[in-house]
């Protein structure tokens, strides 16, 4: 408890100006998404990269990376109690905290992927419940809603932890099986599209499941070293290595996930599933995805996890994290971008692009996507919000639990602790 | 002929791809009467090889009209593709919002007025058929427009000579002409009668005939989508064999 105090006071006098200008930063880079989002409404979806043979692009990978994101948070904080990790509760306010700023901003990414952004009242009006898209919003409203929940009574419950312990431990169950039906129906949106053999696998659901865990553990690892540089609290070792256990675990099983995919199309042979896989294996046009993801945010970072001489690494963990993170990403470019780009239709002149180019063919047999300056303005203010999200929470919230020791030692102690600071 | 005494035919499009020469007549014409901006085809011919599904077989070029093999062995045929008008449609399916459904008569239509611009349903079409209206359309100078006019059916906007932005659109069957009787207009204007156009329920019609015992094919049968478009194989001796 004695850091968190000590603490208080040189935060208060030493970090105005700092986190002033780290606020209008954010800000500056919101008003730029804003106005690429304005931009985007007046041209239309032309000013993005998409077109008709990639109709899906950066917002929806991306979109699906926010949703991965937001699972460690709540995940991290319903085993903690669920499976009694009491090294993971001085980070269950955080981690909810993440998972309600993640799974916010991932609903509006999707809003500047609609074309008709103003007619999005006709999910609520005219609702198709054959459409994974309609269960998504769904479980996605309740996880939000539920989050937010959350939040507030792990707030109640560490002011009076005695009243409200059985609430918070029944959200904990609750908490656990949304998080798990969050990534499964946002997997089934690819996973059961019987389009697209690079997207319809079974193994879609669990692999989203477990590349959540992953991303998501990460990011709360992160924002929890941020807490400790820059507000002092200090994590505890048990903390640090339940963290490194769960990122450490979720890796080597989403990589293998991801490599039973790709054994399975490798013995089958089948060509429309080579086509697709041969786009991102070493040699194709797209292997610098491969790399990313295996060697980048696979093989390093699972080095710094378990050699030992590498984790005791002061920065081990943190770059750990972030390099699986950017794996993930990786992934979920892999995911959309490829299902798109492998021809539905071998044939030339393959299909048409939709809108008109003097200089090139109207049509295409492989799929081309970059993204535009539009699409990187928007994502870009929407990772701002997100920062924003977080820091405002974590600000205004206290959201780092009292310090694990006191926690260890008796719950009330620890409230007083926190009443006084 | 289908509004008279609620009869309900069972719209059906039957391609001979004997027949086809792949002078993509069809596509041009589908353009001018549905006024399709530059850039947008609802309706193109691909060169595949005889009786090749459309991801069976590696293309021989990137290119139109370049034949399989070498001469004097060589092969070539096209497969003219446009909405498949599925009775058990992906795209009905995934549709958020209802925009696109499935007409009784077997027509799959979308609502511009309804659609709220999400292209789930281009990530979901086996086919590829599907066009968005990515930003404002361009005509081509001194095009024809065509029908010329807006159409709805059971109250809905199935068609808009105006293109509206961030929405889906594709092949309609020209519903607009079917429902007063008329041929898809790519039935018409095919100049070698490669397209047949009728109603399934009577067993008299010709494409009945071609569908139930003229070996009549759909794309992409292992699917499951069922679609109201089928195609007649190419008969003909494979080259080497007697």
């Amino acid at each position: 408890m004695a850091t968190t105090t000590a603490a208080l006071p040189a935060r208060a006098t030493r970090t105005v100006r700092p986190i002033w200008a780290w606020y209008a930063a954010l800000v500056a880079l919101m008003a730029w998404g804003l106005g690429a989002w304005i931009d985007e409404l007046h041209y239309g979806l032309a000013a993005t990269g998409m077109r008709d043979v990639v109709s899906w692009g950066m917002y929806i990978f991306t979109f699906a990376f926010f949703i991965g994101l937001s699972a460690g948070g709540l995940i991290m904080a319903s085993s903690a109690e669920v499976f009694g990790i009491k090294a993971l509760r001085p980070l269950s306010r955080l981690g909810v905290l993440s998972a309600a700023a993640c799974v916010a901003v991932a609903a509006l990414m999707i809003i500047p992927d609609l074309g008709q952004p103003f007619r999005v009242i006709n999910i609520f009006i005219h609702p198709n419940w054959t459409s994974p898209l309609i269960w998504d919003i769904l479980i996605i409203t309740i996880y939000f809603v539920f989050s937010v929940v959350d939040l507030y009574l792990l707030q109640r419950h560490a002011a009076e932890p005695s009243r409200w312990r059985n609430v918070v431990r029944v959200l904990a169950y609750v908490g656990l099986p949304t998080a798990i039906l969050l990534h499964s129906v946002t997997a089934w949106i690819f996973g059961l599209q019987i389009a697209r053999s690079w997207w319809n696998t079974s193994l879609m659901a669990p692999l989203f499941v477990v590349s959540a865990v992953l991303s998501g553990t990460a990011l709360v690892t992160l924002l929890a070293l941020c807490a400790e540089r820059y507000g002092k609290i200090e994590l505890a070792e048990d903390t640090r290595r339940w963290l490194r256990g769960f990122i450490t675990v979720s890796l080597i099983i989403d990589l293998f996930f991801v490599g039973c995919d790709y054994i399975t199309v490798l013995w089958g042979n089948v060509p429309s599933d080579r086509s697709a896989l041969n786009l991102v294996l070493p040699g194709g046009p797209w292997a610098w995805l491969f790399w990313v993801e295996w060697i980048v945010g696979g093989v390093i970072p699972l080095a710094f996890l378990v050699v030992p001489r590498l984790k005791k690494l002061p920065g081990a963990l943190g770059l750990a994290s972030v390099l699986v993170i950017v794996g993930v990403y990786a992934f979920r470019i892999e995911l959309v971008v490829l299902g798109f780009i492998n021809p539905l239709t071998q044939y030339p002149p393959g299909n048409a692009v939709g809108t008109y180019n003097p200089q090139t063919s109207s049509f295409q047999l492989v799929g081309r996507y970059h993204p535009t300056w539009i699409e990187y303005g928007i994502v870009i203010g929407l990772v701002a919000l997100f920062a924003a999200l977080v820091t405002i929470g974590y600000k205004s919230l206290h959201v780092m639990g009292p310090s694990p020791d006191a926690k260890h030692r008796e719950e009330p102690a620890a409230a007083v602790g926190k009443a006084a600071s | 002929m289908a509004a008279k005494n609620n009869y309900v035919p069972h719209h059906v499009m039957v391609v001979d791809t004997n027949r086809c020469i792949g002078c993509w007549t069809c596509a041009v014409a589908c353009k001018e009467v549905n006024n399709e901006p530059l850039g947008y085809f609802w309706n193109r011919v691909l060169t595949t090889a005889p009786n090749q599904s459309t991801t069976a077989k590696a293309p021989a070029s990137d290119n139109l009209d370049v034949p399989w093999g070498t001469y004097p062995n060589c092969e070539l045929a096209y497969l003219p593709v446009a909405c498949q008008q599925c009775n058990d449609a992906p795209c009905v399916k995934v549709c958020p919002v209802q925009a696109t459904f499935r007409r009784d008569d077997g027509t799959v239509l979308i609502d511009y007025n309804r659609c709220i611009g999400c292209r789930y349903c281009m990530a979901a079409c086996p086919y590829g058929v599907r066009i968005f209206n990515w930003g404002d359309a361009t005509y081509a100078p001194g095009g024809v427009v065509g029908y010329g006019k807006e159409y709805s059916t059971g109250g809905r906007l199935v068609f808009t000579p105006e293109r509206p932005k961030g929405v889906v659109e594709k092949c309609t069957f020209c519903v607009e002409r079917i429902d007063v009787g008329e041929l898809p207009f790519c039935v018409e204007a095919c100049p070698m009668g490669a397209r047949i156009f009728g109603d399934l329920n009577d067993p008299e019609s010709q494409v009945s005939e071609f569908v139930n015992n003229g070996g009549a094919e759909q794309l992409h049968p292992e699917l499951g989508t069922n679609p109201n478009v089928y195609y007649l194989p190419v008969a003909r001796r494979v080259p080497g064999e007697s």
